[in-house]
């Protein structure tokens, strides 16, 4: 259980995280650690350089403009849940953060990392899917960003090239009317879910937002644009259902049901707020 | 080595550690603090629970160079504590320890949790408390322990937050620079100008680039059943090509080029009587492996069929894998009259060595219908392109479905995906 010899470099500055990273084509990202942790100590794992990104100031800013906060990648899930943060949320973030696994991992694991793992189970990929917040991206050939749902790619994989580093997360500002709900069923609270439930609607902004998370793959993005519902809350659950069914869960009656669970269980949250 | 300083229970240590070295072993060895208990070792099963900057965290997954600079406090370090003294005397009464195995790190945690909330039931105490295992299964008397303390949490002298700086990241974070923020502009502006070098330098292998896969065709693949038996998992895959079976058929049939269509795929040389040398290079998420190996091609004709069979090894992990991709091209008929062809791909594989307890994974499907995605897009790519056009390689975590076994291991800790029985 310990994981292979590895160089370490704790770089103070992303630009130089971003040198080491593209100079070394076995190096690997350490943020909290959380994951990366047991999957090094089961040798799963192993790199020659371990490149500690949390001492650079700039991966745990919070910046605010009129539309959106930014939160640097190395966030904890601790901080959100502590409402530490400028919240754009109405307090659904600080929500979320506190049913990801226990404590004493949440005031290390970050949301960083926690995206650019991309467990399709991670409670941060559905919310912030539901939420519309993009990714920014730093690599050796510059800037980028993007939306959560287009980032991920599938199971462990994202639109992360080898030599980039995700530096924060752009999370858009709800309106104050606007109701947020998350469901996470699982056996043991703080494992990752079996199904995910996340639902925004934000009239004001004109989104209607519903994800099935926990899915084998990317979690299912529902909306009036992909699925026949309209703006008005809650949604129909047939609509929402078939449209689960077409997306992959019709073969496995229990994915399917516990989905749809999941999916009702947080429209009730939503609606109670 | 490393050198380190750090704070441990209030008194300053230098050390040097090898940076593989966590936080757990480091106590426990070098400064023979053994209250810190080992248990699972990858983030389960809080026996070694510590604080770091005042908040609780698993030391078995926290290395120890992370913490240069830290304020580390172990169960040796709560001497003087009043709520630890409560905590103490309160799972001595309620009978809330039997080995002792947990009961550093439960400690630890309940006067964390006690510290930061109050009034809950016995309920939301096991909730906030289900990060901490007790193999004795003692529960009971734990949560009575902590209920007890909790009951009398205002009548007690809490300790006071820190005087520290509100600390949003991983502690002990960046440390105060003046010179930081300027240096990071600079620098970047640096890497920038450097550009598309920096990047080919790298020797990672360039995947799909998402412009370019974005500017073509989307071929949909249709992925069928999965199963396994007889240590070998097989499944179909079917997706349509907009271009006449002959051309199809003259570009699947020479092996090479298929090959380069098959994201992770690498050929050591020609191909010499059907068989060539290779590798084919897996990444799965922070996994990487390499199977280095052997194949042979067979092309039936007559029949627009070719059968491709490899059997390889991995170095690092020491498993072997090997498998079959069997395609036949079919003539269609497109809605205007056109040309197509729909190519009907059968694949089966089998692993042994420490990766042999693959099994039928849920996630299969997932990952080789995105497999089967690239390939067609990779292979619609060369045939609309100008002859002897090449196409970037491409990096693909798909193959890596056997990894699904590796991960099987972190069950329940890392990932759930990793987590679920092979069903
Ligand atoms: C016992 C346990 C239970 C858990 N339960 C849950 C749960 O219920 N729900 C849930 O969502 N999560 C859960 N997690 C995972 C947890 O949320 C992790 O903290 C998170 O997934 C990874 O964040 P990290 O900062 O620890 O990343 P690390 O472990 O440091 O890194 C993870 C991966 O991402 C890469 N990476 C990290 N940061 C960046 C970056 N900024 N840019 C590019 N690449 C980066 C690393 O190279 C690595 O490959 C659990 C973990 C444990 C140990
Ligand atoms: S030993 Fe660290 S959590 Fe189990
Ligand atoms: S008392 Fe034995 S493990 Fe908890």
């Amino acid at each position: 259980m310990k994981p292979v010899a590895f160089d370490y470099e704790r770089p103070r500055t992303l630009a130089e995280a971003v040198r080491l990273l593209s100079t070394n084509a076995d190096a690997k990202i350490l943020a909290g650690g959380q994951t990366l942790g047991p999957m090094l100590n089961l040798r799963l794992v192993q790199p020659t350089l371990i490149i500690d990104i949390t001492r650079i100031a700039e991966l745990t800013r919070v910046e605010e403009d009129g539309e959106a906060v930014t939160l640097g990648a190395c966030v904890t899930h601790a901080s959100i849940e502590d409402q530490k943060i400028v919240d754009p949320s109405n307090g659904f973030l600080a929500e979320v953060a506190h049913g990801i696994a226990y404590r004493a991992v949440r005031t290390r694991g970050t949301i960083g990392g926690s995206l650019a793992h991309a467990d399709p189970a991670a409670d941060w990929l559905s919310c912030l899917m539901a939420l519309g917040a993009e990714v920014l991206l730093t690599g050796a050939r510059g800037k980028r960003r993007i939306g959560v749902a287009d980032f991920m790619r599938g199971a462990l994989d994202t639109e992360l090239e080898p030599d980039e580093i995700m530096d924060g997360v752009r999370i858009p500002k709800l309106s104050k009317k606007a109701r947020a709900g998350f469901a996470k069923i699982c056996r043991k609270s703080g494992e990752f879910a079996d199904a995910i439930g996340a639902v925004l609607h934000d009239p004001e902004r004109g989104v209607l937002r519903l994800v099935a998370g926990a899915t084998q793959g990317r979690p299912i993005i529902i909306d009036p644009a992909t699925c026949p519902i309209d703006m008005n809350f809650p949604p129909p659950l047939g609509p929402v259902r078939k449209k689960l069914e077409q997306s992959g869960l019709a073969a496995d009656v229990y994915e399917l049901n516990i989905h749809m669970a999941a999916i009702a269980r947080a429209l009730d949250k939503a609606h109670a707020q | 080595m490393t050198a380190i300083t750090l704070t441990v229970n209030g008194q300053s240590v230098n050390a040097q550690v090898t940076p593989r070295t966590h936080l757990a072993d480091f106590l426990r060895e070098h400064l023979l603090l053994t209250g810190t208990h080992i248990g699972c070792e990858h983030g389960i099963c809080g026996a070694c629970t510590v604080e770091i900057n005042g908040e609780i965290a698993r030391s078995c997954i926290t290395y120890a160079v992370a913490c240069d600079g830290a304020e580390v406090r172990t169960i040796e370090g709560f001497d003087d504590d009043d709520l630890m003294a409560r905590l103490r005397q309160a799972f001595s009464e309620a009978h809330a320890l039997q080995c002792g195995y947990c009961t550093p790190g439960m400690m630890i945690a309940a006067r964390d949790l006690i510290r930061r909330k109050g009034g809950l039931t016995g309920a939301q105490i096991r909730t906030e408390m289900s990060g901490n295992l007790c193999r004795c299964t003692g529960y009971v008397g734990i949560v009575r322990a902590i209920e007890r303390v909790m009951l009398a949490r205002p009548t007690l002298s809490l300790p006071t937050a820190s005087p520290r700086k509100p600390q949003l990241g991983p502690a002990p974070g960046p440390q105060p620079s003046g010179s930081t923020a300027a240096e990071t502009k600079a620098q970047s502006a640096t890497v920038r100008l450097k550009d598309a070098s920096a990047g080919a330098k790298t020797g990672t292998t360039p995947r799909l680039s998402a412009g370019s896969a974005k500017k073509r065709r989307r071929i949909k693949v249709e992925t069928g059943s999965v199963e396994a038996s007889g240590g070998a998992t097989r499944l179909t895959q079917a997706f349509v090509l907009e271009h006449p079976r002959v051309e199809v058929w003259r570009l699947m049939a020479d092996a090479e080029a298929v090959a380069r269509c098959i994201p992770g795929m690498h050929l050591d040389g020609p191909l010499v009587d059907g068989r060539a040398a290779g590798r084919m290079e897996i990444a799965l998420g922070p996994i990487k492996a390499s199977f280095a190996g052997e194949g042979l091609v067979v092309s039936f004709p007559n029949e627009f069929r070719q059968v491709i069979t490899g059997a390889g090894g991995d170095r690092k992990s020491g498993s072997s894998a090997s498998g079959e991709v069997a395609y036949r091209l079919r003539e269609e008929v497109g809605p205007a009259g056109e040309d197509l062809t729909r190519v009907e791909v059968e694949l089966s594989y089998s692993l042994t060595g420490p990766l042999a307890q693959f099994s039928r994974s849920n996630l299969v499907r997932d990952l080789v219908s995105r497999v089967g995605e690239n390939f067609a897009q990779n292979l619609d790519a060369r045939l609309s392109m100008p002859d002897g056009a090449e196409i970037a390689p491409a990096r693909l975590g798909a193959a890596s479905l056997m990894w699904r076994v590796a991960v099987d291991r972190i069950r329940a800790g890392v990932s759930k995906i990793l987590g679920r029985p092979p069903s």
